[in-house]
């Protein structure tokens, strides 16, 4: 009960934020001195009467706020615009391109975690040992490595040189098997991890990197913990405290870090997408930016940052789950 | 923690032993080793920007300099060749038909790769360091006004920055710089747009320490002193802070670096014939079939760089935390 | 009290290898525990109390390391060493392995209690969880057994209406039942000797009266062994029947607690239980110990409490004091009887035939600053 109760009010806390994130996007794209009109319409020869065709058309003849308040009262009924360029509802082109982002980004976290943990546990434990040392260079690599980078050249090793793996496109695992020709579901699951491998690693190398470092100084630091000495006291196995007694407390910062990289994974999905030419919310951004399409960048934006604030608060409501501390009440 | 009116007077806190921390972070090898790349790559950076006939070199405008007549045409800039041939994509050295006169090889312009990448330093860490410096003054402005003055001050300005950190920063610096230059992205609304992304990294940490700070002995001190409210920031909760600040600049500026190079790569970042790695990885990425070493050097080159930033920032930190200390 | 010895420590030496030098923590330490008795450890802080007792259950860790001595509890050898040809120490055979102190000792034999009850218990699972895991992998009992004895337990040291507290976390309990918890913890894995590391010291005055209210009764009911670490002589006073005075990695005085009360011989106890706050006496005129305790890096020559004793004299400095038996007088009428003991001893050489009172008064020396280089031999 608590924990819905509190659920619900992150819920509600979110509310002006995704509002003021709505309107900071929108001053950016239209009350800057980049006036998207002229933006769109730049290097081609038009007259007046275009201009003022097409201002009609976005509603760009309206005062701003007049503008800003209509287009809230969409967003609320979940209309964020019209595409020019792709002439389509802007809310049906998010809904396509979400699918392909979403599975590339939380593969990445799946990847980033599962390699991540069990090597900072280790690390922890194997304190300025050997493993310790290669954790720790795996992982300073892995933050001061551009993220389509590393994609380019998984491309040129995996895919260039040695063509084991296909070098972009994803394969989606809820489409019609016969869309790809392939036999059945079988062989689209294995084609979908094939096709996830590269970009999944690639986007994930950096969140990897510093889960395992965030992973060992809160393992180090809980096996340092007075409960966990006296677990020792009492007998307990290495084994168990290293998975129990001094683990769950240290996964904490973990589900902090989680929500808050996804901002981070977010913004590296565009460039991914691009690499890999997945069509995803990040390739759209950019192909709509390009198409100068600016009620999708608008949208592209604001549902990135929305994704970002329901992922805080779920790791939030996680978070209150493992610690009982939290008392749904006020944690910030 | 004793403190004596002197101290006050001077606005004087009990800080974190600077000498202490210099001292700390020359013992640490790994930290000292990434003061020495950030300091080649500042040199570098400083040496390419400064030197006019280097920057023509590298700008193309004569293509077919090799790395090999460098010095010679630095010294004297009246001897420059006319412009000859341009061999473009030339391989690197070790590879089939690469020569020392380009160990890097050419680009599509028949410009040598490698000065073109000691040139991009200079992007790189000016974007860097600037936009950390605006985040970081932005960031410690919010922060410490919002934790000092705590209520509804604190409640808008930290909503405004978990606004702004909500936005993914690469979509952020995008949208920016791509609207608000009018559809004419460059390096100058590349720095503001990172600054702002950076903001709430700063005020967040600033504010933390702020309330903390706030409730020490010196500060109530100074307010029962009658000490303004702007000096008692200025002076006592600012200085104080400084330790994690220093810390996560550091840091930053690898993650701005970081941000830049995938802005660059997208198009958006400073524009040719201006030489930076992420641009030139843009270029590289459509030739990987072809000139697939186009795509490793300017990789290697962030990559080193941004490592530079982290082994400093984590060998800082290390010197700071007191629990390592003990 | 002809109770058979338990536990006995004998010359244990207990250094950490960091990089200012080697802390000589416990530096040659040796008393014994017996059944059904309350063993007091007393000392400033960093005397080495907890360094002392945590290397009975052998829990010392990098860049820590038990150098020499023997720990024996019953016929356990815990630790123990012997003499190689080339004259360095080597474990012996005997010496129980990491995985016989884990089954044979902790928890079952010898169990722990923590000076701070709010970081000793796992934030994250409740309490009764923790507490049945204890008495689960200590007792043969099945885990509803456990279970029921958890709370049996809890109920015995005050917790009221334990089944319903039983799945509360920790941060729903107060400091003083955090601490009750940990010592149903402690009784709950039915050991014989319970070490309890200042337990008291985070807790308030009437809750510190009514641990120890608790602990005396539980003790008689269980016939359980303590070894009590205080830095408070009231509190040695108030439980303990012996009590080993520590200082700097040392013991100085040992004996039972009437003796070293009201037959006071070294200096540093006499300062200690100076410092008991008293009724009588404010605050402000308690006598502290002068001056803080050196390093135990390079800790003083010869007698280690030279730079800070009233007695001190030049000969304090130049013989390394014995531990010599200075008891027998336990009523302090200056006769010996039938049933007064011998365990009365004391490390000051005041005490010993070494020429002490021919020396001259350390102060007029005015060598107090003498520097001390390098290890004392
Ligand atoms: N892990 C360690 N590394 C280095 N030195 C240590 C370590 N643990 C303890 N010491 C040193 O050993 C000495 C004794 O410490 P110990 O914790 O036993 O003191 P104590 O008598 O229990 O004090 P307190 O009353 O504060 O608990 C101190 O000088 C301390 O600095
Ligand atoms: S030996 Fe000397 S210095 Fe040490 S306690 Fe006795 S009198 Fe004091
Ligand atoms: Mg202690």
């Amino acid at each position: 009960m608590t924990l819905l109760r509190y659920t619900i009010r992150r819920i509600l806390q979110a509310i002006p934020v995704l509002i003021g994130i709505s309107f900071i996007t929108f001053v950016l794209v239209n009350a800057l001195p980049g006036d998207p009109v002229a933006i769109m319409l730049e290097g081609q020869e038009v007259d007046q009467e275009t201009i003022e065709a097409v201002e009609r058309r976005y509603g760009l003849d309206r005062p701003f706020h007049e503008r800003f308040v209509t287009y809230m009262l969409g967003l609320i009924q979940g209309d964020l615009g019209y595409s020019f360029h792709r002439d389509m509802p802007v809310s049906t082109l998010m809904w396509i391109r979400l699918g392909p982002t979403l599975l590339l980004v939380i593969s990445a976290f799946v990847f980033a975690l599962v390699t991540a943990v069990p090597l900072g546990v280790l690390a922890a434990k194997r304190r300025n040992e050997p493993t310790d040392h290669v954790s720790r260079i795996i992982a300073l690599i892995g933050v001061s490595t551009p993220s389509f980078w590393i994609g380019i050249m998984l491309i040129l090793i995996f895919a260039v040189w040695l063509g084991w793996l296909p070098s972009g496109r994803l394969v989606y695992p809820w489409r019609d098997p016969a869309h790809y020709g392939f036999d059945g579901r079988l062989e689209l699951y294995y084609q979908t991890i094939r096709h996830l491998l590269l970009p999944m690693v690639a986007l994930g190398t950096l969140q990897m990197a510093t889960i395992m470092r965030i992973e060992r100084s809160s393992m180090v630091e809980s096996l340092q913990e007075e409960y966990v000495q006296l677990a020792r006291a009492y007998g307990v196995p290495e084994r168990t405290i290293l998975r129990k007694h001094a683990f769950r407390s240290a996964q904490l910062p973990i589900i902090t870090i989680v929500g808050l990289n996804l901002s981070t994974a977010l913004g590296g999905a565009v460039l991914i997408e691009t690499v890999f030419e997945i069509n995803g919310m990040g390739r759209l951004l950019i192909q709509s930016i390009q198409q100068l399409d600016y009620q999708v960048v608008m949208g592209v934006t604001i549902v990135l940052a929305t994704i970002f604030v329901i992922g805080v608060i779920i790791t939030d409501i996680s978070y209150a789950y493992v610690d009982p501390r939290v008392s749904y009440g006020d944690r910030d | 923690m004793a403190t004596t009116e002197g101290q006050l007077g001077d606005g004087e806190e009990p800080q974190v032993g600077w000498r202490h921390t210099l001292a700390q972070v020359r013992n640490d090898p790994t930290a000292r080793f990434g003061l020495y790349i950030i300091a080649i790559a500042t040199s570098v950076a400083i040496f390419s920007a400064v030197d006019a006939n280097l920057s023509r070199l590298t700008l193309g405008a004569y293509h077919d300099y090799t790395i090999g007549e460098w010095l010679p045409v630095l010294e004297n800039p009246e001897t420059l060749p006319p412009p000859g041939e341009m061999q473009t994509y030339q391989p690197p050295v070790f590879a089939e038909g690469g020569s020392w006169d380009n160990p890097l090889g050419t680009d599509q312009s028949g410009r040598d790769y490698l000065s073109r990448i000691i040139y991009g330093a200079r992007i790189s860490m000016a974007v860097g360091f600037f936009a950390t410096f605006l985040g970081l003054t932005g960031g410690v402005a919010i922060g410490a006004v919002a934790g000092y003055y705590g209520g509804w001050i604190d409640d808008v300005l930290m909503r405004f920055v978990e606004i702004i950190y909500s936005i993914p920063a690469l979509v952020l610096v995008i949208v920016f710089t791509v609207f608000v230059s009018g559809g004419n992205p460059d390096v100058i609304y590349a720095i503001l747009g990172v600054g702002i992304a950076t903001v709430p990294v700063f005020s967040r940490i600033i504010r933390s320490r702020v309330l903390s700070v706030r409730e020490m002995d010196y500060v109530e001190a100074a307010r029962a002193a009658g000490v303004t409210d702007r000096n008692i920031i200025r002076r006592h909760i600012i200085p104080n802070s400084f330790a994690p600040v220093l810390v996560y600049a550091t840091l930053q500026i690898g993650f701005a670096i970081l941000i830049v190079a995938g802005l660059s790569f997208l198009g958006y970042g400073a524009q040719p014939p201006t030489p930076d790695w992420g641009q030139m990885l843009n270029h590289a990425h459509g030739q990987m079939h072809v000139n697939p070493w186009m795509s490793i050097w300017p990789g290697v080159a962030i990559l080193l760089t941004i490592m530079g930033f982290n082994l400093f920032g984590d060998g800082l930190q290390d010197a700071l935390d007191p629990r390592i200390d003990n | 009290m002809s109770n058979e010895t338990i536990l006995e420590v004998d010359g244990l030496k207990t250094h950490f290898y960091t990089e200012q030098g080697v802390v000589r923590a416990v530096d040659g330490v040796s008393f014994d525990v017996r059944e059904r008795e309350i063993v007091g450890i007393v000392g400033e802080s960093g005397a080495g109390k907890s360094v002392a007792t945590t290397s009975i259950l052998r829990l010392i860790e990098e860049p820590g390391q038990i150098v020499d001595g023997e720990i024996t509890y019953r016929d356990l050898t815990i630790v123990g060493f012997e003499e190689q040809d080339d004259g360095t120490l080597t474990p012996r055979e005997a010496m129980l392995s990491n995985r016989e102190m884990r089954d044979q000792v902790r928890g079952n034999e010898i169990a722990i209690i923590f000076q701070d009850p709010m970081e000793s218990l796992n934030p994250v699972y409740s309490v009764g969880h923790q507490v049945t895991e204890f008495i689960e992998l200590n007792r043969e009992l099945s885990g509803g057994d456990a279970r029921q004895e958890a709370i049996d337990m809890l109920r015995e040291v005050g917790i009221p209406e334990p089944e319903n507290r039983f799945d509360d976390y920790p941060h729903e309990f107060s400091g003083g039942m955090r601490q009750r918890v940990l010592i149903a913890m402690a009784l709950g894995c039915r050991p014989t000797l319970i070490i309890a590391d200042e337990p008291t010291t985070a807790l308030d005055v009437t809750v510190e009266g009514q641990i120890l209210d608790l602990v005396k009764d539980l003790q008689t009911k269980y016939g359980t062994s303590f070894i009590w670490v205080t830095h408070d002589m009231g509190i040695v006073a108030e439980i303990c029947d012996r009590v080993n005075v520590m200082y700097l990695g040392e013991i100085v005085e040992q004996g039972p607690v009437d003796d070293i009360f009201h037959d006071t011989k070294h200096p540093y106890t006499q300062k200690l239980l100076e410092s008991i706050p008293r009724p009588d006496r404010t605050v402000t005129e308690l006598d502290p110990i002068a001056g803080t305790m050196p390093s135990a890096i390079n800790p003083p020559r010869a007698c280690r409490f030279h730079t800070r004793c009233p007695d001190a004299r030049v000969a304090c400095t130049e013989v390394e004091p014995r531990f010599v038996a200075v008891g027998n007088d336990a009523d302090g009428d200056g006769d010996e009887h039938e049933g007064e003991h011998n365990d009365h001893r004391t490390a000051c050489i005041k005490y010993d035939d070494v020429g002490y009172w021919d020396s001259v008064p350390l102060e007029k020396v005015g060598d107090r600053d003498i520097q001390y280089v390098g290890d004392r031999s």
